[in-house]
């Protein structure tokens, strides 16, 4: 009982019809970590992590977080879907994803966004809620846009209410996909600022982006995915010092700016 | 006597009854709207879902009650069912008794039916209407289907529901009239009543039409309303 890791995954293979994303990957993060997924676009990086939370179903292979494997069955037409929806549901409430697209609830004000899940899914209580939701609002710095509806935000101002939210879940492990992607370039600095407090904290991240700055000073390990595989895996310092791997380092020379 | 006291309140004046007439008018709409509303609910459900027995389903009863003509509906529900429930009701007793339904029940159900299927088509372009992102990141905080579809669905379906719904409900208003020719004393059939007994055509259509436009003027206005309450946080473009 010594180590069990935050999440395992276990051979994990996905295909969109003839296409096959996802050729078999294995990795384990432990409570702590941040892992930063590289690739280029069509690696598959945001298909593995849209698998771990299950927004994707895997054709194959296991995932497994907090030692709890996610159970699967034969569905309908042979594809594998989810055995039991209520053990999915509670995983991914402790799983935040952070989307590209913010994905913020639009009827919704900020301080709604924030408190829905743990009101509505958690189940906790709406006073405890509240202070909390407004404490994390006040540490991604938008505390004076609480009642503002999303629309009304700038798109940094989104993602940072995006990050509030999955905070306010509690998550034992936080997912980011490509978070700051759609963001204008003037607008990245101020949610990377935020994701580094957020590691500094101890928080479990895994996140896939390009951006270099991040994977290299904030994260401790860096996973390089190459067509559906893992092609290089190691501590930053590691990787992009003496990159051992020819495409890796092709991969860095042309994100050198970022 | 001249129009004021034909349609005013006193002893031989119509308004009591015409005022009447129009409440039934608005009864028998909003009771329609209603079936009409839960009918849509469940074909737009049916027509968004992933069984082909169910899209297939709603797309029949669309194409059918958007494609036959309202009085017809009304009707085969009225004379029809009466003449089903009696045949029901002979064949079980033996008796030779004649079963008369419900005007106001049956004019609502429907009127109400032929308005589920314009209530499927507006409820199912607004559910598409939703963003897709914004389902994926309820379904990602572990949101079970239940608790997605009151919580983000239902109030989106809705918002984008209402300009939509407004139409569907002046349509609806118009219909009732058709009721009348079941006997039920809604505006129209009162203001035929009291255009044949006094001899004023002009003056009770006139004054039904004007009742008529206050009704749908006045919901126009609610529904304007509403829309506004609803759209806070919607960026117009």
């Amino acid at each position: 009982m010594a180590d069990i890791p935050a999440v395992s995954i276990r051979d994990l293979r996905k295909s969109f019809g003839a296409l096959e994303v996802l050729k078999g990957v294995s990795f384990d993060a432990h409570d702590g970590d941040v892992i930063s997924i590289l690739g280029a676009s069509g690696s598959g990086k945001s298909t593995l992590l849209r698998c771990i939370n299950m927004l994707e179903t895997p054709t194959s292979g296991e995932i497994v977080v907090a030692g709890e494997t996610i159970l699967m069955k034969p569905g309908k037409r042979g594809q594998p879907e989810p055995a039991d929806r209520k053990q999915v549901d509670r995983i991914r409430s402790g799983l935040a994803m952070v989307f590209q697209s913010f994905n913020l609830w639009s009827h919704m004000t900020v301080l709604e966004n924030v408190m829905e899940a743990p009101v509505h899914v958690q189940n906790r209580p709406r006073g405890e809620v509240k202070d909390e939701a407004m404490a994390i609002l006040a540490k991604v710095g938008i505390a004076d846009r609480a009642g503002y509806y999303p629309s009304h935000l700038s798109g940094g101002q989104q993602q940072r209410a995006a990050i509030a939210r999955a905070l306010a879940m509690k998550p034992k492990v936080m997912l980011f996909d490509e978070p700051t992607s759609a963001l204008d370039p003037e607008l990245v600095g101020e949610v990377l600022r935020v994701m580094r407090a957020i590691a500094e904290e101890g928080r479990t991240m895994l996140v896939v982006t390009h951006e270099m700055g991040f994977a290299r000073d904030v994260s401790s390990r860096v996973l390089f995915l190459h067509q559906g595989q893992i092609e290089a895996d190691g501590p930053p310092a590691e990787l992009f010092g003496a990159a051992r791997s020819e495409r890796f380092r092709q991969f860095i020379s042309r994100h050198a700016d970022g | 006597m001249n129009a004021f006291d034909l349609l005013g309140f006193g002893e031989k004046g119509w308004g009591p009854l015409l005022l009447k007439g129009t409440a039934m008018t608005l009864a028998v709409t909003i009771s329609a709207f209603v079936f009409g509303a839960m009918f849509g609910a469940i074909v737009a459900r049916g027509k968004l879902s992933n069984s082909f027995l169910a899209r297939a389903a709603g797309d029949v009863y669309t194409t059918v009650l958007r494609g036959v003509p309202d009085l017809l509906v009304i009707y085969l529900f009225y004379f029809g069912g009466s003449q089903l429930l009696s045949t029901i009701y002979q064949l079980a007793t033996g008796d030779k008794g004649f079963i008369g339904i419900n005007a106001f029940l049956t004019g609502a159900m429907a009127v109400g039916i032929v308005s589920g299927a314009y209530q499927a088509e507006v409820f199912r372009g607004a559910y598409l209407a939703i963003p897709r992102g914004e389902l994926e990141a309820a379904r990602s905080v572990g949101m079970s289907g239940w608790t997605m579809f009151r919580r983000i669905v239902a109030p989106q379906v809705l918002r984008f529901a209402i300009p939509g719904l407004g139409n569907v409900w002046q349509l609806a208003l118009k219909e009732s009239a058709l009721i009348s020719v079941t006997g039920l004393t809604e505006l129209l059939r009162q203001s035929q009543v009291a255009s044949g007994s006094t001899r004023q055509p002009f003056v009770f259509y006139t004054a039904a039409a004007a009742l008529y436009l206050l009704l749908t003027s006045l919901s126009t206005w609610l529904f304007n309303r509403a829309e506004a309450t609803a759209m806070r946080g919607v960026r117009r473009a």
